[in-house]
């Protein structure tokens, strides 16, 4: 039966592609940006009709021999949905300014994607809007101008392969369980299990999976990064948390996540490329988290998606919105822009102080049920590996300081004057910007607001934020970052920001790999060179030959003695009756 | 009362003068929200800004005797969280300038060009 159209089983990303399809169609910029703003609502309102506290399984479609269920929502689920429609809201409202048909109808696609595979209950339809994501988000990406179109097609290659990845994983899951594709737990021991947790790791950004993020997101357009930074790798998110809880392996991947972007951040110049590598190190968290898999962990890290989806997104728009300005979002010729633009400055610290999990802004009441659960986890069994994660978890998140709460708003507003004397922010970013600020902070509010976002977690929340130990001892850690900052500032340490390219894993195919294909591309020029020299002699040669022998002025057609020809058909016929005695025998 | 340092005018770094801060020229391009933040530019104040995480951090670490972690790690005691976070920030500065000379490369190292460079949107606040 297929009622995967019918409105109370429709997956709400539906609309949302729907809208964006028809975005490629309208030519008045204002129909596009009404559709813009009012498809991630409308899904919201869907999201909020379809669901009722229970598991909602809907919108079955049979495919021959499969049957996709293209809606599922459930308590996990609906956390991704209603971030991903207020983000999609917020980026609506930030991207007001650009009229571009491009921009509006792909943002939409990209974003009903990401909220339809959300919404997938089985591994296929995942898959097919998994694609979906990489295909409609990378013309963002070319909307970025010179240098994007390359970054763009490594972007494509890195999400098709994780695609192809998922599939292939998917099919063989699938087939083990006789057809049963439905996406639940999965767990390490299934068959495919490994490759479908490669797919995911690649748009989740694991070690040494991570470059596209940095390569491609500071590329984008202005709006297009804001957009970009929210839907992709947490989807890959959800997707963990759905099929991996309590992996241990990515405990220590998560682990590891958290800790090397902080050592590229604090070289980095271009700050878009920094709050990538604060991303990476961000979502390390929560794939720790994941890996923990606990009530409290899981619960950590959906706050910590819904907190950072925000945080993030603020961060990004205030920087999009002094690159909008001021034309670049390299540190060493920013500064001194609190004095241009102050409200940018002070949303734009906001974002900062709750990424860096400061008291009463999003991230303390949501990263600590993650350190929590880490530190509850290796207290209980999880033996001495696990104090070491817990270790670079706290390491972590000093450099989430240093990087994201203190590089960021330091080198952009303050420091020296860079002389950039420019306007505020246009009206829109500035509202996008104070809705994601206020955001950050009733969302850490003691006065309901962290109750409100614990009521969204997808299992009961047992866990209390604003006890004095934890204000304390976080208090601790920021105001000792804080001090170092100043301290090392003051002592001349603290490195300048330096114009550089910063080499990371990706030199090993944009640079090694390149190098090695045109090798291999000359040698084989080369090689084909020769054999075609070769083959040229050989063929002339034999031609040549043959022409002697059998050309009316060849060998064979000169006369000759009669005995020579008996004498060789002779020889003929003895060497036939040998092979064929010895063949008989 | 306009002190004459800040009559003068300063470098931007990037080599260009800059009219002061506090000059009427300066102030005509300073966002009406930011005059009365202008002291955060003042080199004083930046120097001086060392003593509110001082502040902040010794009490803080005072009242980690107090009240002590309900589910504490084998390593804390009354301020280890503040050893922790000066260690590791250290640590990532410290290990900056090892890591540029190991890994920086001119900004068209891959040849693909730079990130770009979008066309100015107000040159001045009015």
């Amino acid at each position: 039966m297929s009622d995967f159209l019918t409105l109370g089983h429709i997956n709400p990303g539906f609309i949302i592609i729907l809208a964006g399809l028809l975005c490629a169609f309208v030519p008045s910029s204002q129909i596009r940006k009404a559709l813009v703003l009012l498809a991630p609502i409308a899904a919201g309102v869907l999201i909020f009709k379809q669901f009722n506290a229970a598991e909602v399984i809907g919108g079955i479609w049979s495919v021959g021999p499969i049957e996709l269920t293209t809606l599922r929502i459930d308590s996990l689920a609906i956390v991704w949905g209603y971030i991903f429609c207020l983000a999609g809201v917020l980026n609506a409202i930030f991207g007001f300014h650009e009229k571009c048909k491009l921009t509006d109808s792909s943002a939409l696609v990209y974003m009903g994607a990401a909220v339809a595979a959300v919404f997938a209950g089985d591994l296929i339809t995942l898959f097919v809007f998994w694609e979906l994501t990489a295909i409609s988000s990378v013309f963002l990406i070319w909307k970025g101008g010179e240098g994007s179109f390359a970054a763009g097609i490594r972007y494509l290659a890195y999400h098709v392969t994780s695609g192809v990845l998922l599939l292939a994983g998917a099919v063989i899951y699938g087939l083990s369980k006789g057809g049963d594709y439905s996406f639940d737990y999965i767990g390490l021991d299934a068959p495919g299990a490994w490759l479908i947790l490669l797919g995911m790791g690649i748009k989740v950004g694991f070690p040494f999976l991570h470059n596209w993020i940095q390569d491609s997101y500071p590329k984008a357009s202005v709006t297009g990064t804001v957009i970009l930074s929210v839907f992709t790798t947490k989807l890959a998110l959800y997707a963990l948390a759905r099929g991996f809880p309590g992996t241990e392996i990515l405990i220590y991947i998560g682990a590891v996540m958290t800790c090397f972007p902080v050592f590229f951040a604090v070289i980095e110049n271009d700050l878009r490329k920094v709050l990538a590598y604060s991303l990476n190190n961000q979502l390390g968290f929560m794939v720790c988290g994941i890996g923990i898999g606990t009530q409290l962990a899981m619960n950590g890290v959906a706050g910590q998606v819904v907190a950072h989806v925000i945080f993030k997104s603020l961060l990004f728009m205030s920087i999009g919105a002094v690159m909008h300005r001021v034309g670049t979002a390299k540190a060493s010729e920013l500064g001194g822009l609190f004095r241009s633009m102050p409200i940018t400055a002070v949303f734009c610290m906001i974002g900062a102080g709750s990424i860096a999990a400061f008291p009463l802004l999003a991230g303390f009441v949501t990263k600590s049920m993650i350190i929590s659960s880490a530190v509850d986890f290796a207290g209980h069994g999880g033996g001495p590996a696990m104090w070491v994660v817990v270790m670079m978890l706290l390491f972590a998140s000093a450099g989430v300081m240093e990087h994201s709460g203190i590089k960021v708003p330091h080198f952009t507003f303050f420091a020296h004057d860079g002389g950039h004397r420019v306007k505020e922010a246009p009206w829109n970013m500035l509202v996008a910007m104070g809705l994601a600020a206020a955001l950050c902070i009733f969302l850490a509010s003691p006065l309901g607001g962290y109750q409100f976002l614990y009521s969204m977690m997808p299992y009961e929340v047992d866990y209390h934020p604003y006890t004095t130990d934890h204000v304390v001892f976080q208090l601790q850690l920021l105001f000792a970052a804080m001090f170092a900052f100043a301290f090392l500032k003051r002592k001349g340490v603290y490195p300048d920001e330096r114009r550089a390219e910063i080499l990371d894993f990706d030199w090993t195919h944009r640079k090694l790999g390149k190098s090695i294909a045109g090798w291999v591309n000359a040698m084989w020029a080369r090689l084909a060179a020769n054999t075609a020299n070769v083959s040229d002699a050989f063929i002339a040669g034999t031609g040549r030959r043959m022409s002697q022998l059998f050309s009316p002025a060849g060998a064979f057609s000169a006369a000759s003695p009669s005995g020579l020809p008996a004498l060789l058909t002779a020889a003929t016929l003895v060497f036939a009756i040998i092979i064929i005695f010895v063949a008989a025998a | 009362m306009t002190k004459t340092t800040h009559n003068t005018p300063h470098d931007d770094g990037h080599g260009h003068d800059m009219p002061d801060d506090y000059s009427p020229e300066g102030l005509a391009q300073i966002h009406p929200y930011a005059k009365p933040f202008l002291f955060l530019g003042k080199e004083s104040v930046k120097r001086g800004f060392i003593w509110l995480p001082v502040a902040g951090l010794i009490l803080v670490s005072v009242l980690g005797f107090f009240f002590p972690p309900k589910h504490p790690a084998p390593w804390d005691f009354g301020f280890s969280w503040a050893v922790i976070g000066f260690a590791a920030y250290t640590i990532v500065v410290l290990s900056a300038e090892p890591l540029f000379k190991l890994l920086a490369r001119g900004e068209d190292y891959y040849g693909e060009g730079e990130a770009p460079k979008l066309e100015l949107k107000g040159d001045s606040y009015e």
